[in-house]
């Protein structure tokens, strides 16, 4: 199932999105560029905040672990020195996840991560941050196969598949830029290189658009089941976007 | 204007074919919002939006209408006094950004002793002098090449309204932009509007009455993207409420 979303729908902020994937919910919220407090401003560099606030209480590690890996991939893909001396800031809120997520027994901040990211990805978008190239982003999970045969990756699985698939050896999150780059790589669980290795290509399948393959409208099946390439997915979040702000110019 | 709808995605290369072809005199290219060079020879995009280019200036530019203001230099704003400080008044163009700065004698016939007197918040038309990203931007309310006035200055009376930035660049645009219903309303009452390319909208009807219709008839011409039938329709319902 293709992730579903919502584009610009809070009129206060300057871009926002709403994600909603497998049961996960997430409302993301872009100000920028705006003023810097004087101990943030960086001479040449836009400073970027991350806020990742959890669905239920207050902030915990967990959301500064993620606060600081969500730092770390936007700032290298935001155009910072184009907006030098100014504050993007970026606000995550976790509206729901699913019910099995805590009862899956694998790192739930791996599990959240690509959500969070593509929520961000999609206010910076909304918000006309200058980007240099765009993210997608998926979950891996390799469970441990019982028979001494090497088990199938599970890719971008739901809560009740993973609860199904327990238990889970690894898990393991890759993001990749538009041009096939990753730029992010998160792994939890024991695993070989190989696994890994498989694990990457099973994520790079999803994410990135294949080579010399099918042109960019005709939906191309990935593995004939999950139908959905992510890159493919954004391109039509973004043309619905388009129209919706070009239809006055059709409009009678 | 060529408009095809070519949707794009930052970091997308434009292709050496989807860039204009130059017809006119300019041999250079021109890159507009939304698009950057990197050398030697690749242009590709920053922002999602769409593609617009223009064969007879030789542009490229990406049409989008999402996301904050930023101010560019020849636009025309209006901009919120903030306070005078020194030499000039610090303006806000948009809230939580650096001010702007308005020189006290950048009015038409200011001179040292007739310097105008502004209190807080008042709202000014003014043209973007400069604007870059390593300075403040500057302001100005008269045309530098004729030092007269051509209505920038203090602006008085009626409301302001808050508009999408792409309304405001249709508004300003004249007939291109697609707006009809102030030609239309203005066959039968007068007022006064004032465009801010920075989101700003200033509307002077003359009664607090026709100030609303007007700013919210605009405003709802914004956000359902009426054309031209549904404006005609609008205006007839703003003149009957009158």
């Amino acid at each position: 199932m293709a992730p579903e979303a919502i584009l610009s729908h809070l009129h206060r902020a300057d871009g926002s999105a709403t994600y909603t994937h497998n049961g996960y919910c997430v409302i993301g919220a872009v100000n920028g560029p705006i003023e810097v407090q004087r101990r943030d401003e960086m001479p040449e560099e836009a400073t970027v905040e991350v806020n990742v606030r959890p669905a239920v209480g207050v902030g915990s590690p967990k959301e500064r672990h993620l606060e600081t890996l969500l730092h770390n991939t936007l700032r290298s893909i935001i155009l910072t020195r184009s907006i030098p001396r100014t504050l993007v800031q970026i606000t995550l809120q976790v509206r729901s996840l699913p019910e099995e997520e805590i009862s899956t027994g694998v790192n739930t901040t791996l599990t959240l991560l690509p959500h969070i990211l593509h929520t961000a990805l999609l206010a910076l978008l909304s918000a006309s941050i200058p980007l240099s190239t765009v993210l997608t982003s998926t979950l891996i999970a390799i469970p441990s196969a019982p028979n001494a045969r090497p088990a199938t990756p599970l890719v971008s699985p739901t809560a009740p598949e993973l609860l199904r698939a327990k238990p889970i050896r690894s898990v393991h999150v890759f993001a990749f830029a538009g041009d096939g780059r990753m730029l992010l790589n998160e792994s939890d669980g024991v695993f070989s290189f190989e696994e890994w290795d498989e694990a990457a290509e099973a994520a790079e399948e999803v994410c990135c658009k294949e080579e010399g393959g099918v042109g960019l409208g005709e939906g191309v099946d990935v593995d004939g089941k999950e139908g959905t390439n992510l890159e493919i997915w954004l391109r039509e979040v973004v043309k619905r976007k388009v129209e919706l702000e070009q239809r006055w110019k059709s409009a009678r | 204007m060529a408009t095809s709808l070519t949707v794009v995605l930052p970091g997308d290369e434009i292709l050496q074919d989807a860039l204009p072809t130059p017809t006119g005199k300019k041999k250079t290219l021109t890159l507009g919002p939304g698009l950057r060079h990197i050398p030697p020879n690749t242009i590709a995009t920053t922002i999602a939006g769409a593609l617009a280019t223009d064969n007879r200036k030789n542009a490229a530019w990406i049409e989008f209408n999402s996301g904050r203001y930023i101010p560019t230099t020849g636009d025309l704003v209006i901009a919120t006094v903030q306070g005078s400080a020194g030499e000039s008044f610090n303006c806000l163009l948009s809230p939580n950004t650096p001010p702007a700065a308005l020189p006290h004698l950048a009015f038409e016939g200011a001179t040292r002793k007739t310097r105008p007197q502004f209190p807080p918040n008042t709202l000014v038309y003014a043209r973007i002098v400069s604007a870059g990203k390593d300075s403040a931007p500057e302001l100005t309310c008269v045309e530098p090449s004729t030092g007269k006035g051509d209505g920038l200055g203090q602006v008085k009376g009626g409301m302001g309204f808050k508009i999408s930035l792409g309304m405001a660049r249709r508004m300003l645009a004249g007939s291109k932009g697609g707006i009809t219903l102030p030609e239309m309303l203005g066959q039968k009452v007068g007022f006064e509007i004032t465009v801010g390319r920075n989101g700003i909208l200033h509307v002077d009807g003359g009664s607090v009455k026709a100030t609303l219709a007007i700013g919210r008839a605009l405003q709802e011409i914004d956000e359902q993207a009426l054309g031209e039938k549904a404006q005609k329709k609008l205006a007839e319902g703003v003149l009957k409420s009158l």
